[in-house]
């Protein structure tokens, strides 16, 4: 096995022991507050992780994905406090209601690349977004919709719900963990690579017979589910749900996370997430203009290290093991004769 | 003479002012290997466009097999058997040789499973491995496209096309931009190929398509200029006008020759 494979083997172990860990070792190191700042981190990775599926293997930036997270994050609200069901159905509503809306834009966006793409996903989301700061009665406009949590799962005598913390971060973790896992199989999968082949060179994608449209359409709707579910379980973690959310800042921070951690790499949405919102829980105490140091890293990372922090690491560990590699036929050289 | 396998009818298009196709019909039978030659701007590659679904004429009719596929989408015509490569060398730069011939082999499917692993398809690896040693790629099966040689990236181009199992290949100036020697060796794969597929070649270099043509369309301004085998288009007055410049221009030629 290369040095590389090792090192990355060793330290997704460790990750996911630290992340099997938190609801006890964090508060026991800082304080409870971090935990949920981790969820919070979980869930946006996954928003993060549905711009870069569109962008980093499809190519197509989509500054609009907040609108399948509103998606997600209304229907289970609504569902909730309108509609009065229970938790796996409203899950179930958030995320089909995400995906439903991704097919329909869809059909219409994935015609157009690159900033037409990018400017009509933008369209949509702010056409929904005033819809749903107008329809007060329904969305709850800009007060948003606060519910109380139904409970997960009911057995005979004990009640597994939100209102438990560690619960919540473990239903969270193992939510998310199965996106991510999902998302892994797809791209190593048959059409995983009909993604990278269109996002390489789509003319000639079609010459060998892919489907380019219907590709690019099943990739949005994939999408849809990601911030969907991203969506749908901010909506339960905050119990709340707002149009405020639906905004294109909030796709726009998305692109900006999925593209400094690294697009078009599993992990990527995951590191440049975490960073940014570290950033921002660390510096906004202090410093309103936390924004500012966002940007500037941004510019950064994109002019520095255009494959984003996960391609710069990544690129390390190349050298790595290519050096390994020459060490044995280098070596002999520096034998004297 | 065996059935037609491409025919065009009174095939059109215009860009803007500009008659690219020109009430173009065309008959290509089958069994040899075609080469449409033609100065620059004759419309060539349009005419390519045109067959492949890249563009749709704005009139007449593309004829494959007895077949109206005019308007067609090109997948779907890639799917019917008609494969092309671009003038522009182009392969998936992000994936690996294997993989270009890999996702070249599945894209005629018309599933492509979401989840199971696209390396555990055990007919289309064998095929890729066995493709890999055709074309002679099999030491950088696992290179990234875009990090090979321009040589190595025309084999490549080859050997997707050998793996797509075309019944028309379209090749659009296949030995553009290589080195003599790798012409010659990409002459050698194009005459292989054609003993069991149809081939229609675009071609600027005359030495290759003297070389390999069986039947040769000479193109000008979007119409038919001549056809014939090679001998008697080499032997054409108003194909040595269109294509060596009037008398008027061969001072101009000459003193090119010398310069």
């Amino acid at each position: 096995m290369s040095s590389r494979a090792s090192i990355e083997r060793v330290l997704f172990v460790l990750f996911a022991i630290f992340m099997m860990s938190v609801p006890w070792s964090v508060p026991a190191l800082v304080s409870s507050f971090w935990v949920s700042v981790i969820t919070e981190i979980l869930i946006w990775s996954l928003f993060a992780a549905s711009v870069n599926l569109l962008f980093g293997y499809v190519g197509l930036l989509s500054f609009g994905q907040a609108l399948y997270f509103g998606f997600g994050m209304y229907g289970v609200s609504i569902g909730i406090d309108q509609l009065h069901l229970g938790f796996w159905p409203v899950f179930a509503l958030g995320i089909v209601a995400a995906m439903t809306m991704a097919l329909v834009s869809g059909v219409f966006a994935v015609r157009l690349t690159w900033h037409y793409f990018a400017i009509i996903t933008v369209v949509f989301s702010l056409i929904f977004y005033f819809l749903a700061v107008r329809l007060k009665p329904l969305t709850g406009g800009d007060d948003g919709i606060n519910f109380s949590m139904p409970p997960t799962f009911t057995f005979d005598h004990s009640v597994w719900s939100f209102t438990d913390p560690t619960f919540q971060y473990f239903f969270i973790l193992l939510t998310v963990s199965l996106c991510f896992y999902l998302m892994h199989r797809v791209i190593h999968s048959p059409l995983g690579k009909a993604f990278v082949a269109i996002r390489d060179n789509d003319v000639r994608a079609s010459l060998i017979g892919l489907n380019v449209y219907l590709i690019r359409l099943v990739a949005f709707v994939m999408a849809g589910f990601l911030a969907g579910v991203a969506g749908a379980l901010f909506a339960f973690f905050g119990r709340y749900a707002s149009a405020a959310y639906m905004f294109y800042q909030v796709s726009g921070e998305g692109v900006v996370w999925a593209i400094v951690g690294g697009a078009g790499t599993l992990f990527g949405p995951i590191i440049g997430t975490t960073l940014f919102i570290i950033i921002r829980e660390v510096v906004s105490t202090h410093w309103e203009h936390h924004a500012l140091i966002v940007g500037v890293m941004a510019i950064l990372v994109v002019i520095l290290a255009p494959r984003g922090l996960v391609g710069l690491w990544s690129d390390r560990l190349d050298r790595l093991d290519k050096d390994a590699a020459e060490l044995p036929s280098t070596q002999p050289e520096r034998v004297p004769p | 003479m065996s059935a037609p396998i491409l025919e065009t009818r009174s095939l059109t298009k215009r860009f803007g002012g500009l008659t690219a196709v020109d009430n173009l019909s065309l008959s290509l039978e089958g069994g040899k290997l075609h080469a449409i030659i033609g100065p620059n701007g004759a419309g060539k590659t349009t005419l390519f466009n045109l067959v492949s679904g890249l563009l749709r004429p704005d009139s007449g009719k593309v004829i494959f097999r007895g077949r109206d596929i005019t308007g067609l989408p090109a997948h779907e015509i890639s799917r019917l058997g008609i494969k092309r490569t671009l003038q522009v060398k182009s392969v998936f730069s992000s994936l690996s040789v294997a993989e270009n011939l890999w996702i070249t082999y599945a894209g005629s499917k018309r599933f492509l499973h979401p989840f199971r692993n696209a390396e555990s398809d055990r007919a289309a690896r064998d095929r890729v491995a066995q493709t890999l040693e055709q074309i002679g790629l099999t030491a950088l099966a696992h290179r990234a496209a875009g990090v090979l040689s321009y040589g190595d990236v025309a084999l490549l181009e080859i050997g997707m096309a050998l793996i797509s199992e075309p019944q028309l290949l379209l090749l659009d100036e296949p030995t553009c931009g290589m080195s003599p020697a790798e012409t010659e060796r990409a002459v050698t794969k194009i005459r292989e190929m054609a003993r069991t597929i149809d081939i229609v070649i675009i071609e600027h270099d005359m030495a290759v398509v003297f070389g390999i043509a069986d039947a040769i369309t000479v193109l000008a301004q979007g119409a038919i200029l001549a056809v014939g085998n090679v001998n008697e288009i080499s032997q054409n007055e108003r194909v040595r006008e269109a294509y060596l410049g009037r008398p008027e221009d061969e001072d101009y030629v000459e003193e090119a020759a010398h310069a």
